[in-house]
């Protein structure tokens, strides 16, 4: 998944668990770019009496580096604090939900907003309210509405919401952990001597499923520095250093500075590229240590498993992965940005410092919905991943072709990709995502409900 | 490391393999958080690098000189890393000391034994 459950320790933390991270400039407001950073990944839209919801003891952030040293120059903090109106009951809501000040909705949840940036914070929204979830047509009758009234102005052309949404990311989870047999190809994998499999549709495995976002719309001028149109983008989590059960009073006490137990800038990174043994590391620092980890972008491991699970298909590739040569394309994609000259009027290379951040040139402009294709910059759409990452992306199927070999021609001209590299698909497509995209703020869809996704 | 620059690090700083980190804006939070007692654990190589939002809602509008002179008032948890060699850290609020006391460290060993 794009860092769902991805590592070890935070796979048992969902609340802090980041899941995507999304940075376009806005379709309907060109002059704005919209930040989103998913959280709480997988979430059955059915599972109450308590439902989803942040953790108010978790720091969330969205960060902002401007001048591409892998550190922030701005960043947004969000604080959340949950209210029980009447702790003697066991429902989340009493009747139905038709507005935010609802007397009905029993548990609820505000948020404040901080912006710090350099050595100065400012608090830019106090007490903003997140929706419900989505729990049927008798207690949220009209989740459109209620969606719409959790869009909150900070005031400077801000916008902002937080709360529960529909998953936008699609991605077969059941056949890529399957020991990578997708299923459009998998009647060509090796299979182990196992019986041989055969080729089908992909399968949106997290469809009908839930996050919790925070979404932010900034003006650009606001985030934007001047010379450098390119900004990096991640969000992280965080939690005090320590916990303890208090028994006695039946309630956790947290105590100590925050410290950082989640990030993600590019999807898939930590989640595919990463081992095993260094996730939960590369979750505790900033993407100016990434250093640590260029290795690993450099001599992917997927990159030399793909021609031994399916033999015969990727002899190019396997001839690359035999050469020893780094991949120099995949630590432009993901580590340092694209400089100018290898795609024709493109770039968004932020400087020398290998940092994984999101890369969002800002002076490209949405590409028109007619013209987008859910390939990105590998569909000649420079409006898409990885300038930035838009909510439609096929990030998956960008990012094995790219590991495949189909972008290593921009730093090697005599390099050929296999003919698969550029066919590669987990067989998923926007349309598998049954909860279509908004077509203004927060964009992405109404979530699931759980009288309507019951499992 | 590269978080000695006066630049803000990234957010909360790690204690992972990368190390310690000390930055200038660490060491305001530490001293506006943590009085001097943070302070001079801070120069001693701990990291009390507080979340800016996290910080300010935890002492509004206190002065490191009156915050100093107060008690927490929440619970203090204390963590004996070493009870040997008494290497002790101390939280409160969103602060954390390390000290070095082999005394203290062996007293409360003791009073748990």
């Amino acid at each position: 998944m794009s860092s769902h459950r991805e590592a070890p320790e935070i796979s048992k933390d969902p609340v802090a668990d980041s899941t995507d991270v999304y940075a376009f400039v806005s379709p309907d407001k060109p002059d704005t770019v919209t930040l989103i950073a998913n959280y709480i990944p997988l979430q059955g839209p059915a599972g109450g009496p308590n439902f989803y919801e942040f953790g108010d003891d978790v720091l969330y952030e969205i960060h902002i580096d401007n001048n591409g040293d892998g550190r922030a120059d701005i960043s947004y903090q969000f604080r959340f604090t949950t209210e029980v109106a009447n702790p003697d009951t066991f429902l989340y809501n009493t009747g139905p939900i038709e507005a935010l000040s609802s007397p009905n909705w029993n548990r609820r949840q505000t948020y404040e907003v901080t912006v710090v940036s350099g050595f100065s914070g400012r608090v830019a929204g106090t007490g903003l309210a997140c929706p419900p979830c989505n729990i049927g047509p008798l207690s949220t009758p009209d989740y459109a509405a209620l969606g719409a009234q959790a869009v909150h102005s900070l005031g400077g052309g801000i916008s902002v919401f937080a709360g529960q949404r529909a998953e936008a990311f699609y991605v077969d989870l059941g056949s890529i952990f399957d020991l990578g047999d997708l299923r459009p190809f998998a009647n060509l994998h090796a299979t182990f001597g196992l019986p041989g499999l055969k080729a089908g549709p992909g399968v949106n495995a997290t469809n009908h499923l839930n996050v919790h976002s925070i979404a932010l719309q900034v003006p650009i001028s606001a985030i934007r520095r001047s010379g450098h149109p390119t900004i990096g983008v991640w969000t992280t989590a965080s939690r005090q250093r320590v916990r303890v059960w208090d028994a006695d009073n039946g309630e956790n006490v947290d105590s100590g500075p925050f410290r950082q137990v989640s990030r993600l800038g590019n999807p898939l990174v930590n989640e595919v590229l990463i081992p095993l043994g260094h996730k939960d590391q590369w979750n505790s620092l900033p993407p100016s240590d990434d250093k640590l980890f260029a290795g690993y972008v450099a001599h992917p491991g997927l990159a030399a498993l793909l021609p031994d699970l399916y033999p015969g298909v990727f002899p190019n590739l396997a001839a690359l992965v035999k050469s020893g040569k780094p991949r120099a394309d995949l630590e432009a994609i993901l580590l340092t940005g694209i400089p100018a000259g290898i795609i024709p009027g493109f770039q968004n290379f932020t400087g020398a410092v290998q940092a994984d951040m999101l890369r969002l040139n800002t002076s490209v402009p949405p590409t028109p919905a007619s013209k987008q294709s859910i390939y990105g910059l590998l569909g000649g759409d420079a409006g898409g991943f990885p300038n930035g990452r838009r909510v439609t992306d096929d990030v998956v199927a960008i990012e094995l072709r790219a590991l495949a070999g189909v972008t290593y021609p921009l730093i090697d001209k005599t390099f050929k990709p296999d003919a698969a590299a550029g066919q590669l698909t987990d067989g998923l497509t926007p349309a598998s995502v049954s909860s279509p995209p908004l077509g203004q703020f927060p964009y992405l869809g109404i979530p699931y409900s759980g009288f309507d996704n019951p499992s | 490391m590269p978080s000695q620059d006066a630049k803000r690090a990234s957010g909360p700083e790690s204690s992972g393999a990368a190390g310690s980190r000390l930055s200038r804006r660490s060491l305001l939070q530490g001293a506006a958080t943590a009085g001097a007692a943070g302070l001079a654990a801070t120069a001693l190589g701990a990291v009390a690098s507080p979340a800016l939002a996290a910080t300010s809602r935890t002492a509004p509008g206190q002065s490191p000189a009156r915050e100093q002179a107060r008690t927490p008032a929440g619970p203090i948890v204390v963590h004996v890393r070493d009870a040997r060699s008494g290497d002790i850290e101390v939280f409160s609020g969103t602060s954390q000391t390390r000290v070095r006391d082999q005394d203290l460290a062996a007293r409360i060993a003791r009073a748990i034994g």
